[in-house]
């Protein structure tokens, strides 16, 4: 009788721990903004680049990345653009990627800004707005730096100033 | 009370700690309670809970904690407070709009208590990681305290003895005691007989002169299967977390366009949203030509992806999986997803024109060729022109730099640049500007643009037949519940259990003859009135007349 009460006590307890444990934490994961969270990993993608190639988020692995949301309609993204290239220059033989992922617009439009713009960097097309809103995205432009284990470093929403787009950059290059 | 004392009864019973009535024979054990003359305490039938233990290590403190009904009792207080200051400004899940900003809002609105309510994380309260704390620790409250208290009232209901010691008998709540002039064995039979007919089971022990008679004894079961209950209705509750349980948003869908549902499987088409108005006839003189709605809905067909769901940049393959009309009240119902009519939006969308091109100076048309305004062909052959799409915009519009741009990436304003080669233009071609909408031809003032060009040539769209437009826009809000039939179960084993414990008492008398000299205990939860109806009538089948209230020992509450 005693040792199966002693039995009866560690079940019972240890799920009530695992199954409230989970719920717990559950609580913490969930947010106001409904953005992927900083360290959880980012949702994966596959997408079609500009010249109609696929890229996959998975195809960075342990490579530094931002993940930059925007649209030809939008004109703080238009304006941190040419930011975002020189950045590019400056950080690419260090392996950072930057995906500027276009929100469900034209190809023609798509590639007669970036063409304006001299962007180099790779521009990506979502489709539906799917990947857009698995990544929780609210407002434009929205940024996401991802650690080379696919972690969110952090998340910025609003126009970036060079300053802070470096910054977030060498974190993530030294993480 | 817990210190090890010698807890063998005069009876010969070994006891376990913490009991307080002899679980053979009733003789309460503590030397206060003997010499006391109150009616007994007969919660649990008087046998110790199950982890009362002398000497308790720290897994039974842990134990014990949860075991306790008064710490249960607190710990609903205080989820109930939580929940009370849940209520007091609307929380933030019951905002839908994309742009609601939860620290924006809070202080706007209700000034500071707003921002105080928001920087305690109150506009979250029932997910929040301490009512979730607060919830399981209930969970496991209620699980603990059942074990503790079920088993060992099970084993002492199970094996009950039936000659119980005087001072059992006569501390109950209702008592009775007389000297008979009877044989004993006889008189107990006819008295378990009479009791027999009121729909108690009767035992005697062998010597014929004890007697236990006991009735609904499965209502002492009520309060666990009640419990059993509201923990599956709780860990329904907590399931609700798990991804893809509990899905709450909202889809727009133009008519004729197909939308994924994201976090889903599934993708949903619009046929069309209709609204129907009450005809002047329908309605009541003071209504008549108040546009009453007499209904909405939405014609839609579901698709599930059967491949390609993950990867955008092949094309999903979508499978119908079912075809449904919306209407208020009546959502679309597929397996566990369901979508309800929400609201619309009657502003039309344009898809795609087929126009012609008109040689100006000839009157000649030549086409009409079909401009999608989503992905456009690049490249038109219409009669002896040729048109090459150079630039495009959705909603066209000129910003402060006097620089073209699109306002946003709905077709709202759409415009096309095209380079026209053809009869009377320049061999390189020639730009012309053209802006499907008629308003924005005006607006924008497109054979100004188009300057000498427009005398040369035009694109018209002839009829609205050649205009492909969508009406109206219906907005459904998706609902994926799965832990909605665990809470009904679990509400319904809760309610049975309640109805078990309320509407049934478990009534026992106990009865020892000893030289001619009667005495008789008896107990139940509630309803003592009864239960001394029910000792009356068997005694006056004896032969022994009296007015129950006089079994009245005092000390009960009914």
């Amino acid at each position: 009788m005693g040792k199966n009460r002693k039995k009866v006590q560690v079940v019972v307890l240890l799920l009530a721990l695992l199954l409230g444990g989970y719920a717990i934490v559950q609580s913490f994961t969930s947010n106001d903004s409904g953005l992927v969270k900083e360290g959880q990993q980012v949702p994966e993608f596959r997408l079609a680049n500009l010249q109609g190639e696929p890229v996959a988020l998975e195809d960075y692995v342990g490579k530094p990345v931002v993940i930059n949301f925007w649209g030809t309609f939008c004109e703080p993204c238009i304006r941190e653009m040419p930011s975002f290239e020189r950045q590019h220059e400056q950080w690419k033989d260090q392996g950072v990627e930057i995906l500027a992922i276009n929100l469900s617009e034209d190809t023609l439009t798509v590639s007669n800004y970036v063409k304006k713009l001299g962007v180099t960097y790779t521009i990506l097309r979502d489709v539906n707005r799917k990947t857009e809103k698995r990544y929780g995205i609210r407002s434009y432009p929205t940024t996401f730096f991802v650690n080379r284990d696919g972690t969110l470093s952090s998340v910025f929403v609003g126009e970036m100033k060079e300053s802070q787009i470096e910054e977030r950059i060498s974190k993530i290059v030294q993480q | 009370m817990l210190l090890p004392v010698n807890t063998k009864c005069e009876c010969g019973h070994q006891n376990a700690v913490g009991t307080v009535l002899c679980e053979s024979c009733g003789k309460p054990l503590e030397k206060e309670l003997l010499e006391s003359n109150e009616p007994l305490e007969m919660r649990y039938d008087g046998v110790a809970r199950r982890s009362q233990k002398a000497n308790p290590d720290y897994l039974d403190k842990i134990w014990n904690f949860f075991s306790s009904v008064k710490i249960a009792i607190y710990l609903i207080i205080i989820t109930f407070v939580g929940a009370m200051l849940g209520t007091i400004f609307p929380q933030a899940s019951t905002f839908i709009s994309s742009t609601f900003d939860p620290s924006v809002y809070y202080a706007e609105q209700y000034g500071l208590p707003g921002k105080i309510y928001y920087f305690l994380g109150l506009h979250r309260t029932y997910t929040s990681w301490w009512f979730i704390t607060l919830l399981v620790m209930i969970a496991t409250s209620l699980v603990i305290c059942s074990i503790d208290r079920v088993l060992p009232l099970y084993r002492a209901l199970s094996k009950q003895q039936i000659r119980k010691h005087h001072a059992f008998l006569k501390r109950q709540k209702a008592t009775y005691s007389t000297t008979l002039a009877e044989d004993e064995a006889e008189w107990t039979k006819q008295y378990g007989q009479a009791l027999r007919k009121k729909g108690y089971k009767v035992f005697v022990d062998e010597s014929g002169t004890a007697l236990l008679a006991e009735k609904n004894r499965f209502s002492r079961w009520g309060p666990y299967i009640n419990h059993i209950g509201l923990i599956l209705f709780l860990l329904a509750v907590l399931a609700r977390s798990i991804p893809g349980w509990n899905v709450d948003q909202y889809v727009s869908i133009a008519d004729g366009d197909t939308v994924p549902i994201v976090g889903t499987n599934y993708y949903v088409k619009s046929e069309g949203f209709k609204i129907e108005l009450y005809e002047n006839e329908e309605l009541p003189e003071e209504l008549k030509d108040s546009g009453r709605i007499k209904s909405f809905k939405t014609e839609v067909v579901l698709y599930e992806c059967s491949a390609n769901c993950n990867d955008d940049f092949e094309q999903p393959t979508l499978t119908e999986v079912h075809q449904h009309t919306i209407l208020v009240n009546d959502p679309l119902r597929y397996k566990e997803l369901k979508l309800h009519q929400f609201d619309f939006n009657l502003t039309p969308r344009i898809n795609a024109v087929s126009p012609m091109v008109v040689n100006v100076q000839t009157g000649e048309s030549y086409g009409p060729f079909h401009l999608k305004m989503v992905e456009p062909e690049l490249h038109y052959e219409v009669g002896p022109y040729t048109l090459e799409l150079i630039d495009k915009y959705m909603d066209f519009a000129i910003n402060s730099e006097g620089e073209p741009i699109t306002l946003s990436s709905s077709p709202n304003a759409p415009a096309f640049i095209f380079n026209i080669k053809g009869p009377g233009l320049a061999e390189a071609g020639e730009v012309f500007m053209y802006f499907p909408l008629e308003k924005d031809k005006v607006r924008f003032s497109q054979d100004t643009i188009n300057r000498e060009l427009a005398n040369k040539v035009a694109i018209k769209v002839e009829g609205m037949e050649n205009v492909d437009f969508s009406a109206a826009t219906t907005h459904l809000n998706v609902r994926i519940d799965k832990a909605i039939k665990y809470l009904w179960i679990g509400a319904v084993i809760s309610m049975i259990g309640l109805v078990m414990g309320t509407y049934w008492q478990h009534r026992r008398i106990w009865l020892r003859i000893d030289d001619q000299q009667l005495t008789l205990g008896a107990h139940t939860n509630k309803n003592w009135y009864g239960l001394r109806a029910d000792i009356a009538y068997a005694l006056k089948h004896c032969g022994i007349e009296l007015d129950p209230k006089s079994l009245d020992n005092g000390g009960h509450k009914g």
